[in-house]
């Protein structure tokens, strides 16, 4: 029997909000920015999803300020559903009852107040997921009711302009609006004409210019003054050993010195070694400054972004050939679209992690931290979809002594994924353990399992001062396990370590010290690195980049 | 021991104090003078269980550049800061001691010795200053160090080199003016107060230390060229500082006296001129003074590279 | 609160190293340590002695010293070490960069 229904309730839900916002918006969907948190009022309704946008990089800081003021006696037990959450405001929501449940990716900075509030009830956790996993729930069963995003400009009609750090904006916009949902933006300016329309009028419900520019932070910068020798080791021994060994060449860098220093050695070591042109040719990656000397020297064919680096406009936007920069000239970047890159089409995601257990799983986590996982886990995994070859995949699954166990004479490829890092870390914290933290805080705060970052499958190759052991090359995972513990060095987990067994994993190439790769530590010096200061970055690159003044030195 | 050519391409900046001493020096000449091999550690840290180095980190010494002999002394920045205690002071003015000594043996054994035979002092500073955990006999080296200066004043020339990550700061910052003259690079920094001791005295609008392109063109190598606070700006390498005080070297010590900042009576009009110059500019940015003293794009200037910038840069005169 | 002085001896296996010089190497900033290594009549052994703020960790440092002399063989060395916080990696980074000086 046909039940007779209306098919259009979310439509109408909809229109009866903006009604209620109408008094609120002006002519070019315009809000002042006084009538920002009533605006809020009208359109929010308890209960309803909401996304603040927010990464690791931009913020739509005064939207977020906003929703805190709101009276949690209109409007509460929101679910949050977000990239990240870096601001105060991003967990105030919660402390105020105006929001109650959380679904996200990332956590930053908050990301110890969101272990604690979880832990006294005043935060219900959905689920830590990576980007390109919570994006694709946006369009599924966590989709926002109402968004609120943010834009370097507006024009009088209401079309955004997100440019250099367009990030988030097209997923979370278009996951909202296309199911009837609500978008307001903040924006740092509203001029006549805009540079270029990234997101259109049309998508857009209102329109408020912020007292002031939205919160961005530098967080891909490294400066290379902080690039240790040790760093400089590790680097030695990713390009000869891994890079070079396998001819990689569409990567994903972590944030980290050990990738910087990779970076920063393209131009010098990688060259000695002749790896030009053969490695390394195309990144999805954020305009890292420490990439300067390696694109200037002509390494680099091609760089897709995730997010905008302050600082780096000018550059970019004087490298066509190299980053996607609209028809205005800056780049868009765009945080869904590389992550799928970083998903299907590297060769390879190299980065460090602070803790790797005996079996190879590492995290970030900390036993009082939600950290969340931001997009690492979409490229430092095997990505089961791939279909087209490229060699350095290709010999990385040859190379895998089970692959037959699982799919017989089919042969198969493997993306390589690298963790590096040194055997202790930041105050004499071991980095190799018999049992991550993670496992502590899934009891401290409740959750379903511990936050794995990288699963011990997935990785392929670790690298410490000690050596590179060839995870893939190992047949099981008592294999596995002992050549970790011969590059585990002075850890608990490297004391267990036994020379003969060592000895073999050498012989069989599944281990290699720096000595196995014919690299001299004592030649592991800063000397080496294309540029050692920011200084000489932007001599680099002409007087292009331009460092946030927290990074200069002269 | 390090390879003395490696050595003179090397950055500046990222040399140890050793390093810098034996690079500063002809090859080969450089012998050090209360080294860790004499073990002389502070036992002030000791009792405070604070980690010590055996040559508390100030390498002392002497070498020759040309026919002068040149007596260095070092100080290592990533040993506590550079700050100065008992046991480094005490080396710091016994070389200077030691110079002056050697300077009247030589001109009594023959007063008619060529000037560029006699020796000269360089100080590599990289110091915050006093160290705070043997803060009395600290600040006594500090003033014994300038009672030095005045001993040789007139005797021996005191070269002050500053290219160091620390920069040169506090006490040490006073020392460093009271030398003959003042050696920098474009990431040397020098100053009296340091960035974060302004920030939590006057406060974060006053003065933002993590705002670092403000603390260099505040205290860095461009702003005291400009200024006058250092009397030459070369390259961040131990060859350009080498360079610039070998050239130094062919003077004689009465020639130094025109590098000088302070230390006369024209000179305390001189800065008596700037006070006076600042009380009617009010300056809010290091920059104003840039576009006073002639140059009219003083962010352009200052970030160009540092050849273009002692090719362009005016100097304030007061 | 004062200093913790580390004090022991070992032997390597095949020591047949000896020193011509002694050397020192390394700046004890933080995180990090200088090592003196002196030529000395030890009967063929190595003396290690530790000065550092850190307690604790006497196991390690034994086991670091060891493999170090170990494989550089070394023999009648005297080992002085000033410590400040350095992690087993870079103290077994100084140790070997201050050996590869003997050899330069």
């Amino acid at each position: 029997m046909k039940v007779e229904r209306q098919w259009n309730t979310l439509e109408r839900d909809t229109a009866q909000r903006m009604e209620a916002a109408a008094r609120f918006i002006g002519p070019g969907k315009q809000v002042k920015v006084e009538d920002v948190v009533p605006l809020l009022e009208a359109v929010v309704r308890p209960g309803d999803k909401v996304n603040v946008e927010g990464n690791n990089q931009k913020q739509a800081d005064f939207l977020a300020e906003a929703l805190c003021k709101v009276d949690p006696a209109k409007i509460h037990d929101l679910h949050m559903v977000q990239s990240s959450v870096p601001l105060a405001a991003h967990l105030d929501v919660f402390e105020k009852g105006i929001a109650k449940k959380l679904d996200f990716a990332f956590g930053g900075p908050q990301s110890g107040r969101v272990a604690t509030f979880i832990r006294e009830g005043k935060l219900e956790l959905g689920a830590i997921h990576t980007y390109l996993e919570l994006f694709g729930r946006y369009c599924l069963d966590l989709t926002p009711r109402v968004s609120l995003i943010c834009a370097y400009e507006a024009d009088r009609e209401g079309n955004l302009y997100t440019g250099f750090n367009t990030e988030d904006t097209p997923v979370i916009v278009e996951a909202t609006k296309f199911r009837k949902g609500i978008v307001i933006a903040q924006v740092n300016k509203i001029v006549d004409k805009l540079p270029r329309v990234d997101i259109p009028a049309d998508w857009i419900d209102a329109v408020v210019q912020s007292p002031k520019p939205f919160f961005i932070e530098p967080l891909f910068t490294r400066d290379p003054g902080l690039v240790t020798e040790r760093h400089i080791l590790l680097a030695m021994m990713c390009l000869k050993g891994i890079y070079g060994e396998y001819g990689v060449k569409r990567i994903n860098h972590g944030i980290g010195f050990l990738t910087s220093a990779i970076e920063l050695l393209l131009p010098t070591y990688g060259e000695e070694l002749g790896l030009k042109g053969k490695c390394c040719t195309q990144l999805v990656l954020n305009p890292h400054p420490t990439m300067i000397p390696a694109i200037e020297s002509g390494w680099i064919e091609a760089i897709y972004c995730f997010g905008g680096e302050l600082g780096m406009e000018n550059y970019v936007r004087a490298r066509s050939d190299v980053f996607f920069t609209g028809p205005d000239g800056s780049l868009r970047s765009n945080r869904a679209l590389a992550q799928t890159a970083g998903h299907y089409a590297l060769d390879m995601f190299i980065g460090s992690t602070l803790q790797i257990d005996q079996y190879g799983n590492s995290s970030t986590a900390t036993a009082n931290r939600v950290a969340g996982f931001g997009g690492a886990p979409n490229m430092g995994c095997d990505a089961k979809g791939r279909r087209h070859s490229t060699d350095s995949w290709l010999k990385c699954g040859r190379e895998v002594p089970s692959m037959n166990e699982l799919i017989g004479d089919m042969p198969r490829g493997k993306r390589l994924v690298v963790q590096g890092m040194e055997t202790f870390g930041e105050g004499r914290a071991p980095a190799f353990v018999d049992r991550l933290d993670a496992w502590k805080l899934a009891e401290n705060a409740k959750l379903d399992l511990p936050p794995v970052m990288i699963y011990g499958d997935d990785v392929t190759h670790l690298v410490t001062e000690e050596g590179i052991a060839y995870l893939n090359r190992c047949a099981d995972l008592e294999t596995r396990m002992a050549a970790i513990r011969a590059v585990a060095g002075y850890t608990e987990v490297g004391l267990r370590a036994k020379p003969e067994e060592t000895k073999r994993l050498r012989d069989d190439g599944i281990v290699k010290t720096a000595a196995d790769l014919d690299i001299d530590p004592d030649t592991a010096t800063r000397d080496r690195l294309a540029a050692r200061n920011m200084r000489e970055l932007v001599d680099w690159s002409g007087g292009l980049y331009n460092p946030p003044a927290r990074f200069r030195n002269w | 021991m390090a390879n003395w050519s490696k050595l003179q391409t090397r950055s500046f900046l990222e040399s140890s104090a050793r390093d810098r001493a034996i690079g500063l020096v002809d090859e080969g000449t450089f012998t050090e003078l209360a080294g860790p091999f004499d073990r002389m550690s502070s036992p002030h840290l000791v009792a405070l269980g604070e980690a010590v180095e055996f040559d508390d980190g100030v390498v002392t010494g002497v070498g020759r550049i040309g026919k002068r002999p040149v007596f260095v002394i070092s100080q290592e920045g990533r040993f506590i800061g550079g700050a100065v205690g008992e046991v480094g002071g005490a080396k710091m003015v016994t070389t200077i001691d030691l110079a002056i000594g050697f300077a009247d043996e030589l001109r009594a054994a023959n007063p008619k010795i060529a000037p560029d035979e006699l020796p000269l002092v360089a100080i590599s500073f990289e110091t915050g200053g006093v160290r705070l955990h043997e803060s009395n006999a600290g600040l006594l080296a500090h003033a014994e160090v300038m009672d030095a200066f005045q001993r040789a004043r007139g005797k021996v020339p005191v070269v002050a080199l500053i290219g160091s990550r620390i920069g040169c700061f506090g006490g040490m910052g006073f020392v460093a003016a009271a030398t003959d003259v003042i050696v920098m690079s474009e990431f040397g920094r020098l100053g009296l107060t340091g960035p974060e001791v302004i920030e939590e005295e006057m406060g974060k609008d006053e003065f933002d230390a993590s705002n670092r392109a403000l603390v260099y063109r505040t205290t860095g190598g461009r702003h005291k060229y400009i200024m006058g606070d250092c009397n030459f700006l070369v390259d961040d390498r131990i060859a350009a500082f080498r360079g610039q005080v070998t050239e130094l070297c062919k003077l004689p010590v009465g020639d130094f006296e025109q590098f000088r900042r302070i230390g006369s009576a024209a000179l305390v009009e001189k800065q008596m001129r700037a006070v006076a110059l600042a009380a009617e500019m009010q300056p809010k940015d290091a920059y104003d003074v840039w576009r006073r003293a002639g140059n009219n794009d003083p962010a352009g200037l200052g970030d160009a590279p540092v050849d273009d910038f002692r090719k362009q840069a005016q100097r304030l005169s007061v | 609160m004062a200093l913790n002085t580390l004090e022991f001896e070992c032997k390597a296996e095949a020591a047949s190293v000896r020193l011509a010089a002694p050397v020192h190497y390394g700046v004890v900033g933080s995180g990090d340590l200088e090592v003196i290594l002196e030529p000395r009549d030890l009967e063929g052994a190595v003396t290690v002695k530790i000065t550092t703020p850190v307690a604790g960790f006497d196991a390690v440092w034994r086991k670091v010293l060891e493999t170090f002399v170990n494989r550089a063989k070394l023999a009648d060395v005297a080992i002085d070490i000033n410590d400040n916080n350095a992690s087993p990696a870079v103290v077994s980074m100084r140790l070997q960069q201050a050996f590869a000086e003997t050899a330069a």
